[in-house]
């Protein structure tokens, strides 16, 4: 960390006193700016930040390295409050005003999904950390690139560990209500019935609702084997909640992710606390994984945030990695450059795992299925790479200790 | 599905409605008195959240506990608000009202972003993990029970307040007639300001008592103002206990919703009784239909 101060000073203190000389007016910028769109306010501020905290730590190490093109990284950010026409207008202003030759973003599917036609439009390339909905690699576009895996993935994963363990005939998805949702109900749909598991119910819900209470009341009443939540964390929180209260005990509590593997879920003060207990989750990456720099970035979290990283931060920080190879390969900022530049990647060994893009730009990454044991993710499968195995059947709320 | 189950959802949604009840009767206090459409109502209701964070984090205090406190610095802060900024449009345009309005509420909100930071929050104890059995097919969880209890006293106090206090009658009296009512010996501004201030305070108690069974962030309270206008139209503009009636009806329905055809659909439900209602019978469910 001290090196890293030593070095933040070194690169720091010259650009910062440039910068004061410099009266503005030139297009000639001293650092090399690249644009985040991502929801630092509002209901997904939680992934927002996690997001910065990854890009954070990602701009400290690729400068320490000497930065890209002989220049320091500097990440412009645009928050786009979790609303889809905020994230376009980030486009927009990031393109037009900051002249960025690459954007990052967004957090959401629902947003990143609104941005895809305006990144098309403007031609810029598009790199996607962490939206799953599977529709926002679906336009074809050539400017879009994304590192995580979708929802596709999820329901294969899911499908294949539920296969694998107890074999359940009967499953209930509930999902909020937007691109996230619907992608992942879609997905898991067309997943199970390959399967031959029967879908006996399927929940929309509208976001941020303090009461759920009745639609868990109407999944009880199908007396599903699996639950699968497509949900974010203030309503995985909830969602989990009052599942206590109405008594809803299915076999499997499964997820799409999200909200049911954040950092924040099975802690007390800022998720489900005990509650989160027994859930599965799909996940793409943790702290614990096999690739080199894993440790070194938990760590480096752990310094900035006091908490370990999900996922989440993972992605954003390897999106930059991307982006930064690629303009470093491509020679100049020229947006097209760089996106054949992204289209050719191949980089064996990062922190996330092997990434390379295939023809539709999106990166095959292996998907995990985590559950909480004693307010922690443990990875439970595939086999090879468990930590723990799984505990099934899901005890009864009745029958938990508390 | 069997009765008790739509019984367990009639009983969920009166006690979530006690607490959009609280929230509507605030709105009808402040539209009755003042005929302004309150559309910082969600935003006080935020506040009134963050009070009772504070509360919880720095003192200690359980929210079920602290609500009387929030309702008092709620009630101040409503009275300031009234004299600085709406007693001078006093007399102006609709539009004017709103503009204000809807401005106070997003300096709320964004004023709370930035001392709070966008991160939500929420907070526990141990009475949250409660749930009480009512024979063996009926459970309710203890802090909705809690809040639905405080709700319904304060909503009492609210009317009793109204019908048979002085402040009561004078609001009363310019809620009839705005201008015949200074003409009476009225302090309208005097009186204006106490009920903007109660109206503001009442939805900042149902915003404490939400607390501690959902979580909070700048823009938490802003489906509530919606909602809270909703109860005002239902209820018919100027009665607060016909607000206090739609508040319950609309926890009941779309608890009743969500269980038969699905949680997407209750907000849509929301509206469309609203709609109807507006169309069909002007002056709300409860209200008096003036001739």
């Amino acid at each position: 960390m001290k090196r890293l101060a030593a070095w933040i000073l070194i690169l720091g203190l010259p650009a910062a006193v440039i910068l004061a000389s410099c009266t503005g007016g030139s297009e000639q910028s001293n650092t090399f700016k690249i644009g985040v769109v991502t929801s630092l306010t509002g209901p997904s501020a939680a992934f927002g930040q996690a997001h910065k905290n990854g890009y954070t730590i990602a701009v400290a190490d690729l400068n320490a390295k000497g930065g890209v093109l002989g220049k320091p990284i500097e990440l412009v950010y645009y928050d786009d409050q979790g609303r889809p026409d905020q994230a376009v207008q980030g486009v927009t202003k990031l393109v037009d005003q900051d002249h960025v030759p690459l954007i990052l973003g967004a957090y959401t599917s629902e947003n990143t999904r609104a941005i895809v036609p305006a990144i098309t439009q403007k031609n810029v390339p598009f790199i996607i950390p962490t939206a799953v909905a599977d529709n926002v690699m679906e336009t074809g576009s050539p400017w879009v690139f994304r590192v995580c895996e979708g929802s596709g993935a999820y329901a294969r994963a899911t499908v294949d560990f539920l296969k694998n363990n107890g074999d359940p005939k009967t499953m209930a998805i509930i999902y909020e209500n937007t691109n996230f949702g619907q992608s992942n109900d879609k997905s898991m749909r067309e997943e199970s019935q390959k399967a031959g598991i029967t879908l006996v119910d399927e929940e929309a819900y509208q976001a941020s609702s303090p009461d759920y209470k009745a639609l868990l009341q109407r999944v009880k009443a199908k007396n599903p084997e699996v639950i699968y939540f497509g949900s974010y964390l203030l309503d995985a929180s909830t969602l989990m909640r009052q599942s206590a209260e109405v008594g809803l005990n299915p076999r499997y509590y499964t997820a799409a992710g999200t909200g049911f593997s954040a950092a924040e879920f099975p802690t007390k003060d800022k998720g489900a606390g005990a509650n989160a207990e027994y859930t599965f989750s799909v996940s793409q990456w943790l702290p614990s994984a096999r690739w080199k720099g894993s440790k070194e970035f938990d760590d480096a979290f752990t310094k900035l945030t006091g908490a370990h990283p999900t996922y989440h931060a993972m992605e954003a920080y390897a999106a930059l990695l991307v982006a930064v190879t690629a303009i470093q390969k491509a020679g100049n900022a020229e947006p097209a450059a760089i996106r054949d530049a992204i289209r050719g990647v191949s980089m064996p060994e990062t922190p996330f795992g092997p990434i390379h893009f295939d023809v539709r730009g999106q990166n095959v990454h292996p998907v995990l299925i985590t559950q909480i044991q004693g307010g922690e993710y443990k990875v439970v499968w595939p086999r090879e790479v468990a930590e723990a195995q799984p505990i099934l059947p899901t005890p009864p709320w009745n029958k938990r200790q508390r | 599905m069997d009765l008790f189950t739509a019984l367990q959802a009639v009983v969920n949604g009166l006690l979530t409605g006690a607490l959009y009840a609280l929230v509507g009767m605030g709105m009808a206090l402040i539209f009755g008195v003042m005929r302004i459409v309150n559309f910082a109502h969600g935003a006080f209701m935020m506040l009134g959240m963050y009070a009772a964070y504070v509360l919880f984090v720095h003192a200690h205090l359980n929210p079920y506990l602290s609500f009387p406190i929030v309702a008092l610095v709620m009630y101040g802060l409503g009275h300031l608000i009234y004299m600085g900024l709406l007693r001078p449009i006093h007399g102006q345009s609709d539009f004017m009202q709103i503009l204000l309005t809807l401005g106070i509420g997003l300096a709320i909100t964004d004023g709370i972003q930035l001392v709070f930071g966008a991160d939500y929050h929420q907070i526990n104890f141990p009475l949250l993990e409660k749930n009480l059995h009512v024979g063996s097919r009926i459970t309710v969880n203890a802090p909705w029970v809690v809040s639905f209890g405080i709700a319904l006293v304060v909503g009492a106090c609210l009317y009793f307040f109204v019908m048979h206090t002085m402040m009561g009658r004078a609001a009363r009296a310019i809620a009839q007639n705005r201008y015949a009512a200074p003409l009476m010996g009225i302090h309208l501004h005097r009186v204006q300001a106490f009920w903007f201030g109660l109206g503001v305070s009442a939805a900042a108690v149902a915003g404490s008592l939400l607390l501690p069974v959902f979580y909070l962030y700048p823009g938490v309270g802003d489906q509530f103002t919606l909602k809270a206008f909703v109860m005002v139209v239902l209820g018919g503009m100027e009665s607060i206990i016909g607000a206090a009636m739609a508040g319950l009806l609309l926890g009941v329905v779309e608890n009743l919703t969500s269980l038969y055809w699905g949680n997407e659909w209750a907000l849509a439900v929301d509206f469309v009784i609203f709609l109807l209602v507006l169309s069909l019978r002007p002056s709300g469910i409860f209200g008096r239909q003036k001739a």
